[in-house]
């Protein structure tokens, strides 16, 4: 089994919003970004994997076995990072791994211990008293404690401080090094992605726009720049996304387009230009 | 260990920081028996006020964001439900036990004599009651949540006023149906038991469908 994570023909509607045909694979031993601007259906996306909603059409395999009819085997196997805390405020970090242990067979107590020294949380502090950074490390902790293979983060980083965000990467750069663990990390921070994901999926407005290695995500497109002279109606119908100031413009434009107007000064795209081009005001880009 | 003893165990983690509170609530209605001289109405009050309890799991985990736990542990939401049913039931247990063991001592140390009729009426009722206010509280609670469905926290309270104005001025043990089942206590406790299950089966179905099909 090469494949962690196998999403075929995902659809979910709502009123006033749907997700459309989404389909992306996470290889064994990778981390996927899955990107797109707020709204776009990341979180639905995550809810379905984990079967807290559900799909209206297609397919979800993790480890090769289906979401729904092997939910238990599933979820025993699976990690959850969510964007906020979801242990019992009262709980001590001592209360919380007692609680939530008992639900998995291969619960490692040392690791956990050694996790929390690690992270520098007090076993006797109650999980309200821990910062966001600290709750966010209490729960890869207890995802760590029973090995789980696949790591699902929603918006982790998300009002998470630069140290805090450097410490999560660091910790997740370890996780898959062995090979045998995969993470999904959705996120609007694309910088921390630059860093770390080796696969991109990134979702708009409920499309599936890329998915596949980051690398060549980045590099389907390039920032081209010029005069208001320069900005022709050729040059126009080939841009995806245009900045226009009173010296000139900035836009995003295919790799493949860009010979076309070699004259131009070219540069090289983030994963954050590529979003904010392709999802200008209120428009996009499919 | 079993799935819905896992959830049970999970609930009772949700309520141990407010385990004084409940004790606390148990322990009041020794004070009603004792005003009272009576054990009726003593176990009747200690099972509505326990079963007013009954919504803490749902709101600490309400509070606490609890539903994506719930969404991603390894447990199916059929054995959630049960495990909360369990755990529900054996607090009621531990009140009633509880009641019907130190209730009689006080009511015995004040004089008030305790006859074997006024125990087993006492159970019936306290075993009805607490049954009838949690087989309705759950399945509300499953729907509309612990804010939302604080109403249904209020269903014992019509019970402790239905009992206060009511059934503690009746002379219970002189109505003939009521006498009827005292004169045949196996039967009634027997009939009772049954009455309950059914009801407790009933409400369990109804909140398993509810959470199946509810999105997080």
């Amino acid at each position: 089994m090469d494949n962690f994570l196998e999403v075929s023909n995902l659809s979910k509607a709502f009123p006033g919003f749907q997700l459309q045909n989404i389909s992306f694979y996470l290889p064994k031993g990778y981390i996927m970004g899955l990107i797109g601007p707020n709204g776009s259906g990341k979180t639905t996306t995550i809810k379905l994997i984990l079967n807290m909603l559900k799909r209206d059409g297609g397919e979800i395999k993790i480890m090769g076995l289906d979401n729904i009819s092997d939910e238990k085997t599933v979820k025993a196997s699976l990690g959850v990072v969510f964007d906020s805390n979801y242990l019992c405020e009262e709980w001590t970090v001592t209360q919380a791994e007692a609680a939530v242990s008992v639900f998995y067979k291969n619960w490692d107590k040392k690791k956990f211990s050694e996790l929390i020294r690690r992270f520098h949380i007090a076993p006797e502090k109650k999980v309200k008293e821990l910062s966001k950074g600290m709750q966010m490390k209490l729960m890869v902790a207890c995802a760590f404690s029973y090995d789980a293979k696949l790591l699902i983060l929603d918006e982790p980083t998300s009002g998470l401080d630069p140290v805090s965000r450097d410490e999560l990467l660091k910790i997740l750069s370890e996780y898959i090094e062995d090979g045998e663990h995969s993470v999904l990390f959705s996120t609007h921070i694309t910088a921390d992605l630059e860093r770390a994901a080796d696969y991109i999926t990134y979702i708009s407005y409920g499309k599936l726009f890329f998915t596949g290695n980051k690398d060549e995500f980045v590099d389907m497109f390039r920032i081209v720049k010029g005069g208001r002279n320069e900005l022709t109606l050729d040059l126009s119908e080939k841009l995806i996304g245009i900045r226009e100031f009173s010296t000139g413009f900035e836009a995003l434009i295919k790799s493949e387009d860009i010979k076309m107007f070699s004259h131009l000064d070219v540069e090289p795209t983030t994963i954050d230009d590529i979003v904010v081009f392709t999802n200008q005001e209120g428009d996009h880009y499919e | 260990m079993n799935d819905i003893l896992k959830a049970t165990r999970l609930d009772l983690a949700l309520i141990k920081p407010y385990m004084k509170n409940i004790c606390f609530t148990v322990a009041i209605p020794v004070a009603f028996a004792a005003i009272n001289r009576s054990l009726i109405t003593g176990v009747s009050f200690a099972m509505c006020f326990i079963a007013m309890t009954a919504g803490y799991t749902f709101s600490v985990s309400e509070k606490s964001g609890m539903d994506r736990l719930y969404g991603i542990l390894p447990v199916s939401k059929t054995h959630l439900v049960l495990g909360r049913y369990l755990y529900t039931c054996s607090m009621g247990l531990l009140a009633f036990l509880f009641s019907m063991i130190v209730h009689p001592i006080v009511l015995k140390a004040l004089g008030t004599a305790v006859w074997p009729a006024d125990i087993c009426l006492a159970a019936i009722l306290g075993i009805f009651m607490f049954t009838l206010y949690t087989v309705f509280q759950l399945p509300g609670y499953y729907k509309f949540g612990s804010i939302n469905g604080r109403i249904f926290m209020y269903i014992p309270i019509v019970g402790f006023l239905a009992i206060l104005l009511f059934v503690s001025k009746l002379n219970l043990t002189s109505h003939p149906a009521i006498a009827a089942l005292v004169g045949n206590p196996i039967t009634a406790i027997i009939a009772t038991l049954l009455v309950c299950m059914i009801a407790y089966l009933l409400s369990i179905t109804v909140s398993i469908k509810i959470i199946r099909s509810k999105e997080v």
